[in-house]
This record gives structure tokens, sequence and C-alpha cells, in this order.
């Protein structure tokens, strides 16, 4: 059996409105990110993974199993949505325990994994305390410990560190990628760090399409060229916002360092070609495809 | 086990603690007081035992005294729709239902008047509703009027009314031939209640009858509840994503429900053992009947109730589900007619019995009873399919539940 | 508070969130006469129809007053605005209570044109049921945060009715079929009862503002 997810020419539709226009991907084992703007169709593309949505046309095979085949890829799926919650008055470990009977766990293996689980997701102490009183960190715990319970081969993770204070997205980020050792870890995020920290291979969404796949460096080495630093004075700053794309900016006193992506080299007095970050390279990708980032209001 | 972890969120939701209350208020307040006391050949005679002899000679002059009354009143009783309806004629009609009386009763103008004045005015209670009507007794009947003419002009008189009265011919002799038992009669019913009964089977009909009405309709709440606990909770979609079949999983919550909600009324059931085999030692009660009865009677309410409340639930929102079965309900209370024993019919839902004895009455429509019980047991399992379907469908995200009113109403949306 | 504003957070209030509620209970009203006779009865056969049937509005009316909020989140959003969250509650239910009388007094005044005998006091006691019907719904479903628990609690005492009668003392809501109005005004004073104290829980136990 292969472990790969394949999604060949889908499209989507919400009544008339196309959601998503033929996706093409390969997924294979390893942490995979999925990056994009909010809106851009990243959780309607893991819904449909998690066949949790129908897609109008296209094909998409699990692991080599068929997405149509709804009830063998649910039980080989891990899916954390984005709001994750759970029954309020349910205790921790019941909560798990729970999910874990509906994945189809058998009691006497389930009481053990979810033990284990909760050590691996560090939520021991939180045992027996109730899902309503939880903190966002440990609530986001338990959503991949959810996840996790049934050991799953693909794990589908939407948009889990928005709201973490940076030291829990550190702890998350880890766990993650400790977990996308031996399966598919599909991560969505708007946050480019998260995508720097932990993966390999990316794939960037606007607007219902894949404008850009491949690995991280590649997309680095594509924005070579292209990224700038500047030194100039604050009350240029809106001018420079409405004709260049500023990824960066530390501001001291009357000066602000501008980090710049541009096609060409800036008209500025004392612009320097630097090394691009993600953060630039991605902006730099979302620029290329015709996508309107510049930082301007208007 | 996912069954023992259904039950377990049931147990410790407010609407079954609501459920047990209101099903241990319901056996307290009204049938604990049938067990004060014990029931003995000389006791059965308090019962007031009737029954119904089906002569014409009974039914005619009782007939036409009743009519004659609500005539006088301008007001009869009727159930056109099962719910009850105090019908008035105008002049011309009820000047028609005159002259049947008259030609029934052979009276004139002149003593139809007198007979007016001389009768008492009262009110009437049916159920929970009141008329008033004029007791007028001992209308004359015409020496040569056949039963077979008398039942035609009743039929006549029915259709005026617009159906469902009292007077129409086939309700004739239930409605005017009831009459006390004799000595013989009762201590034959006594006999039954003894020797066929073995006194606990008994029991378990009244209790059965008693809960019948609130079960006819209390566990809608808790279908409802359980059914929209995910989305309360936000947790639809992660439910959805787990690898358990929707058939399962229906069908877990569904036994679950209905395990859940049979308990109480088990307790109710073994509370009225108890005091049977207390109370009659030495007739050594059969204690079984106080179980099989209401099992049979009482699991396909349960049933039926939770799977449509599921099922509504589903379709459409908890707050459908209730208002649908709530008025459903209210129709089977209001179409209940009277007497409220032996009459099962095979489609009825809410069963009557309201009485420890006629249990002939009772057997003679068994297999009618069985049949309905089966029926509805069915109708349950259908209900419960048709809510895997649904559960499915939203599950794939090809459905959405229908919205009846709003932006993304079913009456607004296209194609 | 200036006028503008209440009167706009009425109106998007009923629009989107009560509209329905209050379709349904004018349904309720229209429904009556086709099931129930309404003409030509006297004082206690008039009070069927409209204790059995026209106080279920109560239920209807008042028991969703916290239905928009009972997603928690929404509930701090609305709770963290300037205006009140508990004033537009009692808002909405003054609404619900002259919806409420409206609805008994167009019941009352159709059966009165119909030569029903009926008096004011038809209507003050079709009103005292549906407010007591419906204020215990809004206690529970206050108390619980669960409007099913509401609708479920009002239901109960309604069906509590047709079957213990007798055992209900004042709090039987069909007595006017018996011809008496003494109950009335303990249910109205326990409607009036049930709403104070759903307000001071909310406001000195759940919130404790």
């Amino acid at each position: 059996m292969n472990s790969m997810i394949e999604i060949r020419n889908v499209n989507k539709f919400y009544g008339r409105k196309q959601a998503l226009y033929d996706i093409n991907l390969t997924i294979e084992k390893g942490m995979f990110g999925l990056l994009g703007r909010n809106g851009a169709g990243k959780t309607t593309l893991m819904k449909t993974l998690a066949a949790l949505h129908q897609k109008k046309d296209g094909d998409i095979t699990v692991c080599g199993i068929p997405i149509e085949r709804a009830g063998e890829i649910r039980a080989m799926t891990g899916y954390l949505p984005q709001d994750f919650s759970m029954y309020p008055s349910m205790k921790t470990y019941e909560a798990l325990e729970y999910l874990g009977a509906l994945s189809g766990m058998k009691s006497a293996t389930l009481r053990e994994r979810v033990t284990d689980i909760l050590h691996k997701v560090n939520l021991t102490e939180q045992r027996s305390k109730k899902v309503a009183q939880l903190s966002g960190g440990m609530k986001r715990r338990l959503g991949i410990a959810q996840a996790l319970i049934h050991d799953p081969q693909v794990l589908i993770v939407d948009e889990p560190t928005a709201g973490l204070d940076p030291e829990e997205r550190i702890r998350f980020r880890n766990l993650l990628c400790e977990l996308a050792e031996d399966r598919i870890v599909i991560l969505s995020t708007h946050i480019v760090g998260d995508i720097e920290a932990t993966c390999e291979q990316i794939a960037i969404m606007d607007e219902g399409k894949i404008l850009w796949q491949g690995t991280v460096n590649q997309l680095i080495s594509n924005a070579c060229g292209h990224v700038y630093t500047a030194n100039v004075e604050r009350k240029f700053m809106p001018q420079l916002k409405k004709n260049y794309i500023v990824t960066g900016m530390i501001t001291q006193a009357e000066y602000a360092t501008v980090r710049i992506v541009s096609d060409e080299e800036p008209d500025l007095p004392n612009a320097v070609l630097t090394e691009p970050d993600l953060e630039a390279a991605y902006m730099y990708c979302l620029h290329i495809s015709g996508c309107d980032v510049k930082g301007d209001e208007n | 086990m996912l069954f023992t972890r259904e039950c377990k969120k049931i147990f410790r939701s407010l609407t079954f603690i609501i459920y047990c209350a209101m099903v241990i208020l319901m056996f307290f307040t009204q049938f604990w007081p049938e067990l004060d006391e014990r029931v003995t050949s000389s006791t059965i005679e308090s019962y007031e035992l009737t029954k119904i002899s089906g002569e014409p000679e009974t039914i005619m002059p009782k007939a036409l005294d009743s009519l004659t009354g609500c005539y006088f009143s301008n007001t009869y009783r009727c159930y056109p729709y099962g719910l009850l309806k105090a019908v008035h004629l105008n002049s011309r009609d009820n000047d028609k239902i005159k002259g049947y009386i008259i030609e029934i009763s052979g009276l004139n103008d002149d003593e139809m008047e007198k007979l007016k004045a001389a009768s008492s005015f009262s009110h009437v209670r049916i159920g929970t509703n009141e008329l008033e009507s004029y007791n007028v007794n001992h209308v004359p009947l015409r020496e040569d009027i056949t039963y077979g003419r008398f039942r035609e002009i009743m039929g006549e008189i029915d259709d005026i009314l617009g159906g469902g009265s009292d007077y129409r011919p086939d309700d004739l002799a239930y409605k005017f031939s009831q009459e006390p038992m004799s000595h013989a009669e009762i201590i034959e019913q006594y006999d039954d209640f003894i020797e066929k009964d073995h006194i606990a089977a008994a029991y378990g009909r009244l209790l059965s009858d008693y809960l019948g009405i609130v079960l006819a309709v209390i566990p809608v709440f808790a279908a409802a509840a359980l059914v929209t606990a995910d989305k309360r909770a936000k947790m639809d979609e992660l439910v959805y994503s787990r690898r358990i079949s929707s058939f399962r999983l229906i069908f877990t919550r569904f036994s679950a429900l209905v395990l859940t909600m049979a308990l109480p009324v088990l307790l109710c059931a073994s509370i009225t053992a108890a005091k049977i085999m207390h109370m009659y030692k030495g007739d050594a009660p059969d204690i079984a009947g106080a179980f099989t009865v209401p099992g049979i009677w009482l699991l396909p309410n349960i049933m039926l109730v939770t799977a449509l409340g599921m099922c509504i639930s589903e379709l459409f929102s908890a707050g459908m589900a209730i208002l649908v079965q709530f008025a459903a309900w209210f129709i089977c209370m209001m179409m209940t007619s009277s007497p409220l024993y032996g009459h099962i019919g095979r489609y009825t839902f809410v069963c009557r019995h309201n009485s420890l004895f006629y249990r002939s009455e009772f057997m003679e429509h068994y297999s009618d009873f069985l049949f309905n019980r089966i029926f509805y047991t069915a109708a349950a399992l259908a209900a419960v399919l048709l809510t895997v379907i649904v559960y499915e469908l939203k599950r794939g995200g090809r459905f959405n539940g229908l919205v009846l009113f709003g932006k993304d109403s079913i009456f607004r949306r296209k194609a | 508070m200036d006028w503008c504003y209440s009167a706009r957070i009425v109106y998007s209030d009923v629009r989107h969130n009560f509209l329905l509620h209050y379709l349904l209970a004018a349904a309720v009203v229209f429904i009556t006469p086709l099931f129930f006779s309404v003409s030509g009865l006297d004082s206690r056969q008039a009070a069927q129809p409209l204790e059995m049937i026209i106080s279920l509005t109560g239920t209807v009316l008042l028991t969703p007053v916290f239905m928009p909020e009972q997603n928690g989140s929404i509930r701090d959003v609305i709770r963290s605005k300037k205006t009140p969250y508990l004033l537009t509650c009692i808002v909405r239910l003054c609404i619900d209570m002259l919806i409420l009388a409206a609805l008994a007094g167009i019941s009352v005044l159709y059966m009165k044109k119909c030569r029903s005998e009926v008096t004011f006091l038809h209507f003050a006691g079709t009103a005292a049921s549906a407010m007591a019907l419906g204020s215990l719904g809004f206690f529970a479903a206050g108390l619980s945060n669960n409007v099913i628990i509401g609708y479920m609690a009002s239901l109960l005492w309604y069906i509590i009715n047709f079957t213990a009668k007798d055992k209900l003392g004042v709090f039987f809501i069909f007595s006017m079929m018996n011809g008496s109005f003494d109950e009335k005004k303990w249910l109205l004073a326990l409607s009036f009862a049930l709403i104070l104290l759903t307000f001071v829980y909310l406001s000195y136990v759940k919130y404790k503002i």
C-alpha cells in the first residue's frame, strides 16, 4: 500500500460559488504545510480530505483508497477542526474515551491508549479536569490527542496554532514534527512561522487555487534577488507601502529599516539586496501569482 | 463501549432527570392511589362496573332523551376531528331536528314546550370539557317506530351535525345502552381479575394506561437534546470525522435512549409488583404481568417518540421536533374517546384501558392491540433508519438539514 | 439611552431572532377556530379554547428570550457591549407580553363577535395562564441556559394539567373551564415572581454584575 495522498483535478462548489479550482497535489509522508490567506480554501480542502465535504469532480486517493469510501478514509484519518470543542461537562479522559469509542476502538485498548496519549500531549495532570476548565492551549492539545487516539495514518490539523501563546506554539510544532515521522501530517495555517519551523513540503493556496507547490528551500530560492532592505524616513512610509510590498519593518526614531519585496531594484537611495526569509518568499510568491498583497488600504 | 458512554451522557443530562421526575410524578399522583385498597369480592362492587347491552329497547329512549335535551339547549357534542366541538345549529337545522324528535316521539309543539319547562338545567362534564345541558327524562317513544327507522333518522341527524356526534348509528349502542352490571357479572369480573389476570396483569394494564399518556410525548425532549448535543458543543464535525458508521452511531444512540428511558418505567413496575406482593399475599399473584404488560405496551411508545424526535431534530431542529410531537400528542389526547377501556384500535397510538377490570373486552381486541404495538415498533425502526440516512447525508456534506424560514430557507433556495 | 438606537436594537432583534416565534404564536391563535368551536359558547365553554390553546402562546413567546445568545461566545460578545444584556432581555420580554396580550385580546374579541359569553375576565385569565406557562419556560431556560429545557418545563406543566387537574390547587391553569377565576391572580403573581427570580439569578449569581 502506498502512503501518499493524491489529489487530481478536484473542483468543489458551495451552491454556485466555486470554492476549489482544479486542485492537483501529491502529499507524501512527513509534514505538509498548506499556506494561504484567510478564506483561501484551506479549510475546504482539508474537510474534503477528511471526507466531510463532497467534491464535484476529480479524484482523491488517500493511501490508495478513493475518498468516496468514506468509512475507510475516516478510519485512517485523524482530524482536528479549526474551532475544536467538546462536550464541556465531560472530563478530559472521558472525552478521549468517547471519541475513541466513536473511532471504533475496543474498551480494553482504549484505557491504555488514553493514558499514553495524554502523556504524549502533556495533559496527564488534567486527566480528570472538565473540558470546560481547560485553557486554550490545553484544549488544543486535547484536540490533537483526540485526532491521534486511533493512531491514524493521516493527520489533518486545521490552523492548530491560532490563539496559542509563543511557548505553547513551539511545543505544539515540536509535537507535530514528532508525529510526522511515521505518518502524513497536513497542517494548514496562515502563519508563515509555523510552516518555517516544521514543514519540508508546502503548498500555497489562494482563492481556491494552488499557486505553488514544492519545498521551503525552493520557495526561498525563487525569491532570491527580489528582497531588499532599506532605511527610509518614517514620513515616507505611507508612500512606500503604496509602491512596494513591505514584509517587515523596524523603527528607530525618525527612521525605519524596511524589508521590501520587489520585481526590480527599488528606487530608494540605500536599498540593499538581502537573503529572503520564508515570509518574504511567500509574499513574493503571492505577488508573482497576481495577488494584491500591498500594504496600503485603498 | 460506545453504548455505555452514550448511556452515561444521557444519565447526566438535565432532560433525562426531568423525564424521570415526570414519570415518577405521574406514577405517584395518578396510579398509586389505585393501589390504596385491596380489591376483594366485596369491594369490587364500589367500582360501579357497567356493560353495553346493545338492546334497541334501551338505546332508543335514552338516545331520544339525550337528543331532546341537546335540542333544547341547542348544544350538540361532536368529535369531528376527534376534538370536541360543541355544535350550535341555525334555527332551520334545529327545526329539522325538532321534526325528527316529533316523528320519533309523537309529541306536538305544545307538549315539547311543556317538556322543556319541566326539565332541569345543568352542566355536564365530559373529559376536561363542560357543556350546558337540559336533563330530559322519559320522552315518550312512539310504539310503531322500528329500530331500523330510528337508526336511519339518527344517521340523518349525524349528517346535519357534521358527523362525529353521539348519534352516529354505529356508536349508539355504546353511547346509550350502558347499564350497571348484575352481581353475577361483577363476580365474573372479579374471577377474571384473580384467575386470568393473576392480579398483576390487571395492574400492569392500568399502569401502562397512565404512563402511556406521558410516554407518548416526553421522550422527545431527551431525544432532541441528545441529537443536538453535538451541535451545541460545536463538535458535530469532530464526530462526523470518526470511523464509526452512521448506522451504528445512530442505532447505538437510539438504543441508549430507549434503554435509559425504560429504566424509570421498570422502577415503577417494580414498585407496583412489590406492593401487589404485599397486598395480595393470600391470592397468589403472578407478578410477571406487572412487567410484561407495561413492556409490550410502553416500549413502542418510547421507541417511536424517541425515533421521531431524533429524526425531526436531525432533519430540522430540536425545536421543530418538540413542536411537531407536542401537537401530535395533543391531537391524540383529544381524539381519545370514551370509554377508556377495551377500544384499542389498530392505529391508536395512545392506548387506553383505564380500569383494572374488563379483561374480556381487552382480550377481544387483543390481536389488534398486538398488531398496533408491532406496527409502531416497526414505524420507530423505520424512523431510525431515516435518521441514519439523513445523518449520513449531512456527514458527507451532501445535506445540511432543512431550514424552513429565513435566508437559507428551502422556499428561497434556487436550483 | 438613545431611543433611536434602542429602536434599532429592537428591530434587528425582532427581524432576525424572533419573527418566527411571533408568527408561530399568531398561527396558534388563527388555527384554533378550525378545531374548536368558538361561537355561541357560554362562559365555561368559551374558556376551553382560550385556556387549552391560546395559553400556549405564552410558551411559544416567552421561552426563547435567551435563545439567540445560547452560545457562550455570542453571549460574551453581547454582554461586552454598552447596552446591558439583561436590559435587552427585558425589552424582548415586554414586546412578548404585548404580543401575548394582543393575541389573547384578539381571541376574546373574536369570540365575543361570535356571540360567545366572554368578559374581560376571560381575557385576563387567558393572559395569566399564558404568562404562567411562558414564565416557567423562561425561568427554566434562563437557569439551565438551554431553551429545550425551557420548552420542556413549560409543556410538562401543561401536560400535568391534563392528567392531575385536581391536585394542582392554585396552579391549575385550566380553572376557567370550571368557572373559577380565583387561580388566575396567583398564576399572574407566580409568573412575575419567576421572571424576577430569573433576572436576580442571572445578574447576581451567574454573571455577578
